[in-house]
């Protein structure tokens, strides 16, 4: 009996709470629901002409037409014979090489902090944090400032210095220009994720590792940076997930190259009145996402991750 | 929510997206949709004569005007004000495009402001009605050759405010100024120093450029379209800048970074007294741009729209807007003498009604297949 008790007891509590857990989970789902899943869902049945006239150009039946045109196309997918030509692939390199960027710069900042700073990590990471406090677009265009022909960097090097002859043309304008500002704009984000994990990292298995004779590298190669990893694969995911529907900031620092498949989206809403079409890019972004979620959310602990 | 309007009203649509919304038990969403479709803006054009309306003084007087960021000013719709009209309610647009995707999603406005290329998407939509210029007295003051492109049926759907040239402004310091053509854009001589404009007009220039007429770049066949394109491909290697924010562009004349590029005659006006520069209207013809005032077509302010587009039509209103910001003006009477001479000879002010025809001038129209030459357009820009 008193184990049946005892059963009760704790059953009751347990309901409540989950009565109480979907109580407050009620809004914020709900918010997600109709702001986010419910627009997915019509933006999917748009590009196949289920739901039509928003667009003067809407084809106003069931069509396969835009996801043709689209994955057919050389320009946006990149056919079977220029595979990795296509905007796409364009914008999969410039997220690929933006996240693993930001990884490398991102990492040994969160270490520094979690396992090197003490008492002052805190303050540092607020440190960090503070230049993003302010706008986006702002810190963008400062980059424009700085990497310009005519900018701070250029005229350091070619006016006040004489170093250079000339300005450096892959300075701005370029593929390297998006990389930089971008990898600039995402570090922090990456930081924070792998910080917390490596702050919740268990100190005794380092010191066992030293106690064993491993060095401090072997340490870190065996012990931290494997421990590390479901922030690294979550900074990782922060990173390529915004950055591969970019627009604003190659266009803004990459020239006439900064070209992406997010501007192609982009255009086809809000200059050629194609929305049938930009829905089934958007699409295929959706799934992108969510496939590449799927497959890293198997490597995540989420748990370690969230501290 | 508006946006279901358009949905909604077609019985075909609306089952297919009741179909496909059931799956996600959105019909409360679908009840307040089908509410909001039996408001005033679902429907139609012509709503009626102004003789079977009520006079002004019981319209509500609260004219909403979507326009571009600027024209706001009080200076524009002075006359307006000087009536003791209430103050319009200003909204702000960044493209006609984003409008008309607004526009049917159910976004109300009175008037707003797009470009004569525009006028028949609105049409499509029954979005507007007709003007009666008997009762816009400086109507009768305006270019009739630009007053021409806000009509449609004979029907006046637009009063033509503004316009301007979408030439070239070449640094005569890096180019020819006897060259005299679009063939600016794509010269080789002048590869990494290029200009353009993010919009598919470049491809139209292209075009030009290769000898098909003027008229028919706006309707090109899909051979036209891709030797236009591949055209373009193969100059984009010299394109230093493809902008969209003129002032950027701007900057980069100043700073030799552009020796050649697309634009409009009010770079020329800022430009001129800076840098050694000149604004071409090209040999093949200059493409160029009108743009007014609409009505919507259930506006229940129509005898104060029609003062409002008085007094946007005010010779006054036109002469500032010229020298102050380099556009052009349809009213014919405009103050050459408060004009800087230059720039009356570089817009053509001394014979507006030649030089805005064709084959001088070749205004943006309606394009059946803005879709097609997007996607050029795009090709062009991955291209690089």
């Amino acid at each position: 009996m008193a184990g049946t008790d005892v059963g009760t007891e704790r059953r009751r509590p347990a309901s409540r709470g989950a009565a109480s857990t979907w109580a407050i989970l009620s809004a914020p789902l709900l918010w997600v629901i109709v702001f986010f899943v419910v627009p997915v869902i019509m933006i999917a049945i748009y590009s196949f002409g289920g739901i039509s006239g928003l667009s003067p150009n809407d084809i106003a039946e069931w069509t396969v037409t835009p996801w043709k045109d689209f994955l057919t196309s050389n320009t946006y997918m990149g056919g079977l014979h220029v595979l990795g030509k296509g905007l796409f692939w364009k914008s999969v390199r410039m997220s690929t090489v933006v996240s693993l960027t930001s990884l490398v710069l991102a990492y040994p900042i969160a270490y520094l902090l979690a396992l090197l700073a003490g008492k002052r990590k805190y303050t540092l990471l607020l440190i960090i944090i503070v230049p993003f406090l302010t706008s986006y677009l702002l810190r963008v265009l400062a980059w424009r400032v700085l990497l310009n022909p005519q900018g701070v960097i250029n005229t350091f090097l070619v006016d006040t210095t004489g170093i250079l002859n000339g300005p450096i043309d892959w300075l701005f304008n370029s593929q390297f220009a998006i990389y930089l500002v971008l990898s600039y704009v995402w570090v922090p984000f990456v930081a924070l994720p792998i910080f917390v994990t490596l702050e919740g990292l268990d100190v005794k298995l380092l010191e066992a590792s030293a106690d064993l004779g491993a060095s401090r590298w072997r340490t870190f190669r065996s012990v931290t940076l494997p421990l590390s990893m479901p922030g690294a694969i979550a900074g990782f995911i922060f990173v390529f997930i915004p950055t591969i529907g970019e627009f604003i900031t190659p266009q803004l620092v990459g020239g006439p190259g900064g070209f992406m498949f997010g501007s192609a989206i982009q255009s086809a809403f809000t200059v050629g009145l194609d929305w049938q079409f930009g829905s089934a890019m958007a699409m295929f972004l959706v799934i992108t996402v969510a496939i590449l979620l799927a497959i890293f959310g198997r490597y995540l602990n989420v748990r370690s991750v969230a501290g | 929510m508006g946006q279901f309007d358009a949905v909604l009203g077609n019985p075909k649509s609306r089952r297919q997206f009741l179909r496909a919304m059931g799956g996600v038990g959105a019909m409360g969403v679908l009840a307040a949709c089908r509410k909001e479709s039996a408001t005033p803006g679902a429907t139609g054009t012509d709503t009626g004569t102004s003789a079977a309306r009520p006079p002004i003084a019981e319209e509500t007087g609260e004219l909403q005007v979507h326009e571009w960021s600027g024209f706001e000013a009080k200076w524009i719709w002075k006359d307006y004000a000087a009536k003791g009209y209430p103050e319009p309610k200003f909204s702000f647009l960044s493209n006609t495009e984003g409008v008309i995707a607004k526009t049917q999603g159910g976004f109300y406005w009175d008037i707003t402001h797009p470009e004569t290329g525009y006028i028949q998407d609105y049409l499509n939509m029954g979005a507007l009605q007709e003007w009666d210029t008997s009762l816009i007295p400086n109507f009768a003051d305006t270019n009739p050759a630009l007053e021409a492109y806000g009509q449609i049926d004979g029907k006046q759907y637009e009063i033509v405010t503004d316009w301007g040239y979408s030439g070239v402004l070449i640094r005569t310091d890096r180019m020819d100024p006897e060259v005299n053509s679009y063939s600016y854009l794509f010269d080789d001589a002048a590869a990494g120093h290029i200009g353009w404009f993010d919009t598919p007009w470049i491809i139209q220039q292209a075009a030009m450029v290769l000898g098909i007429d003027p008229a028919q770049s706006f309707n090109m066949t899909d051979d036209e379209l891709e030797e236009a394109k591949n055209y373009a491909i193969s100059k984009a290697k010299n394109v230093y800048s493809i902008w969209v924010d003129f002032t950027q562009m701007w900057d980069d004349v100043r700073q030799d970074n552009i020796w050649a590029t697309y634009s409009w005659p009010d770079a020329y006006v800022v430009l001129k007294e800076e840098v050694p520069v000149q604004y071409i209207r090209p040999k093949e013809g200059v493409l160029s741009w009108a743009e007014g005032l609409v009505l919507r077509s259930e506006s229940e302010n129509y005898y104060h729209a029609h003062e409002f587009a008085d007094a946007w039509l005010d010779a006054a209103v036109g002469t500032k807007l010229v020298s102050l910001w380099g556009y052009g003006h349809s009213n014919l009477n405009i103050d050459l003498a408060e004009i800087d001479p230059d720039v009356v000879e570089v817009f053509g002010l001394e014979d507006p009604e030649t030089n805005l025809s064709e084959p001088i001038s070749y205004f943006d129209r309606y394009q059946p297949e803005r879709d097609k030459y997007n996607r050029a357009w795009d090709e062009v820009k991955a291209s690089i």
